[in-house]
């Protein structure tokens, strides 16, 4: 047979581009529910440390029964404050990040927001936060306490900033171990802030910047920012009651 | 049987696709700063190479010859998405850790290389193996590599501590990107004082 | 994102040599001498170009989840990102004959220096890797994309030249055996991407 001629060629390509297609095809959806388990595990992982539990994060299935066992509710709410929905925790349902991603650009109007707040058991409640960092969008989870002003901790990730830069806000403990302790404070110009240079002393509501991270940090300064002024409403009505 | 041993030892050492042929680094010395990454890498590249290897060498009667190159590189694509897809599925933290690295194995030089040069003229046994071989080699310098940046530069093994443990203080120099190279260059220098033959001039 | 900003990024903070390791093997195979380091760089540069605003277009219009909207309200499910690597690498491939061969017709002086290295590229990992990372970045216009591929191609140019010319110099030293060649050029490398990272603190 003549390998050469263009007939063949073409037929050739076709038939295993065409095969290529399908095998992959057929993997992707067969391996599509495992590998979205681990997305939501990953994500309820992040809320868990955020809210500084001890939890064993060996399987996805000790995440999610952990996560079940402790969470009291997951409501939805608007910037008004009202809760607007709520997701089933029995089924550990959270927002991932393309939902995050979603409420952050989609959104135009303030009173459509739709955004999440993990109540816990023991009083925290955890709100995500989302937004750009220096190449890619960065999100994170904090947690507070029952007032909804006191810092409990926090948890950050990133889909492409530098290593060793902009990566610190994942891989640095001790970035993270700055949120604990700290205020969100709404009388404020900025209810919270990241300073580059570093914070100034006794201030509660400001910590240190990354150095040489400034795109980063600027980043994160503005996703808490906007978030949290979004959940502003929900937080000082929890403070009252 | 001599010449298979000589098929699967040669990449290993004096064939060496890292240290002696200077093919495939682009794609992975990023991911040397842990063990346990190097050997995900490893083991992704060795199932890759082997596999495309053999695949090619089955089609080998019945490529065109003009669309050689891109049947060879859809193989290869077809391997690293799947490769991608499973260690989604079942390694998501590694994978991860790995991100892009992953897919830059499709342009990784040994698997097209050893298509190219090997698989293409050769049954398809030989080929497999051939394959795996050179993964096997390349593996190795990989894991050599991280072997001494996680013990210097974080002081543990596979997340396990072990000079941390005795007092160590991490050289930070380990983990940043260059000092991979300055060890691929040591490995280099180890490799061709003991054999000879593989100096350049 | 500022455009300034992001160019001068990508060159010297995330260089695609220093900080990623990406393209090395055609950047340690012909980084002998300045003249042909010159031309292979120049062609990274081109490619890159044009490559990563193409597969930026691709990968919003086909491959992204609900990317297929565009052609009726049944596809917006559709989720086609699994088949990005091997897309983006055709799509490089491709590129890479046509313009070789739009060279190789129109200019050919331009051919004569650069022809040889255009087959090479298509496997370089620069190329591939700038395009992931781009889908890494979710960039939000084809004009960001076209900045990071000038700069991060001139930042590999930058590399690859500075590197022919200190191993032009180097043939003059005395090098332990072992070590000449390869081993030596290694580590050169290494210890100039320890001086890049010296970039890693600028803020813009």
């Amino acid at each position: 047979m003549n390998t050469n001629s263009n007939v063949y060629t073409v037929i050739y390509t076709t038939i295993v581009c065409v095969l290529v297609a399908a095998i992959l095809a057929f993997a992707s959806q067969a391996l599509k529910p495992m590998q979205d388990a681990n997305e939501k595990a990953e994500t309820i992982g992040q809320i868990l440390k955020a809210a500084q539990f001890d939890f064993d994060d060996s399987s996805n299935d000790a995440i999610l029964a952990f996560y079940k066992e402790n969470v009291a509710s997951a409501i939805l709410v608007d910037a008004t404050g009202a809760k607007v929905g709520e997701l089933n925790t029995a089924d550990a349902a959270i927002y991932g990040t393309s939902d995050l991603k979603a409420q952050n650009y989609g959104v135009k109007d303030e009173t459509e927001y739709s955004i999440p707040v993990y109540i816990f058991k023991n009083g925290t409640s955890v709100l995500p936060i989302y937004g750009a960092g220096l190449w890619g969008p960065v999100w994170g989870y904090i947690a507070v306490d029952k007032t909804g002003l006191n810092i409990v901790g926090a948890y950050f990730d990133h889909a492409s900033e530098t290593p060793g830069l902009g990566g610190k806000i994942k891989d640095d403990p001790g970035f993270r171990a700055q949120f604990e302790g700290k205020k969100l404070d709404f009388s404020d110009d900025k209810t919270f802030s990241i300073v580059k240079g570093g914070a100034p002393e006794g201030k509660a509501n400001a910590i240190d910047a990354i150095s040489g991270a400034t795109m980063t940090s600027k980043g994160l300064d503005e996703a808490i920012n906007t978030w949290i002024d979004a959940y502003k409403n929900y937080l000082n009505k929890a403070e009252e009651e | 049987m001599a010449n298979l041993k000589e098929t699967i030892l040669n990449p290993i050492l004096k064939g060496n696709p890292i240290t002696v042929l200077i093919l495939g680094i682009c794609s992975s010395l990023a991911v040397t700063v842990e063990l346990k990454g190097a050997c995900v890498m490893a083991l992704s590249v060795i199932i890759v190479t082997g596999v495309s290897s053999l695949i090619c060498s089955l089609l080998r009667k019945t490529i065109p010859n003009r669309v050689r190159i891109i049947i060879q590189l859809v193989v290869v694509a077809m391997m690293v998405i799947l490769v991608d897809q499973v260690l989604k599925a079942f390694a998501y933290a590694i994978d991860k850790q790995l991100s892009v690295y992953i897919g830059l194995i499709i342009t990784n030089c040994i698997v097209m290389g050893r298509i190219e040069a090997f698989a293409l003229g050769n049954k398809v046994w030989p080929s497999f193996l051939d394959g795996v071989a050179n993964g096997v080699g390349y593996g190795l310098i990989l894991i050599i590599v991280a072997f001494f940046r996680e013990l210097l530069g974080s002081g543990t093994l596979f997340g396990i501590p072990v000079l941390s443990a005795i007092g160590y203080t991490n050289n930070g120099l380990m983990i940043l990107p260059p000092m991979a190279l300055i060890l691929i260059g040591c490995i280099i220098w180890v490799h061709r004082s003991i054999d000879k033959s593989i100096q350049e001039k | 994102m500022e455009y300034l900003s992001l160019f001068v990024k990508s060159i010297f903070v995330d260089n695609m040599i220093f900080a990623y390791f990406l393209g090395m093997c055609s950047y340690l195979a012909v980084s002998k001498n300045v003249k042909t380091a010159n031309g292979l760089g120049i062609a990274v540069i081109f490619v890159l170009l044009i490559t990563l605003p193409v597969n930026y277009l691709l990968n919003k219009f086909v491959l992204l989840p609900g990317a297929l909207s565009w052609l009726g309200e049944s596809f917006a499910s559709v989720d086609l990102s699994f088949l990005s690597f091997i897309l983006f690498i055709a799509v490089i491939a491709a590129i890479t004959q046509v313009v070789e061969m739009i060279v190789e017709k129109f200019l050919p002086s331009l051919y004569s220096s650069l022809g040889i290295y255009l087959p090479l590229i298509a496997v370089n990992c620069a190329i591939l890797g700038g395009s992931l990372f781009m889908q890494q970045r979710e960039f939000a216009n084809v004009g960001e994309s076209a900045v990071y591929a000038l700069g991060s191609g001139i930042g590999w140019y930058l590399a690859i030249v500075a590197l022919a010319a200190i191993r032009e110099k180097m043939s003059y030293s005395n090098v332990p055996a072992a070590l000449k060649g390869t081993g030596i050029t290694f580590m050169t490398v290494g210890l100039m991407g320890i001086a890049f990272m010296a970039f890693m603190g600028i803020s813009l």
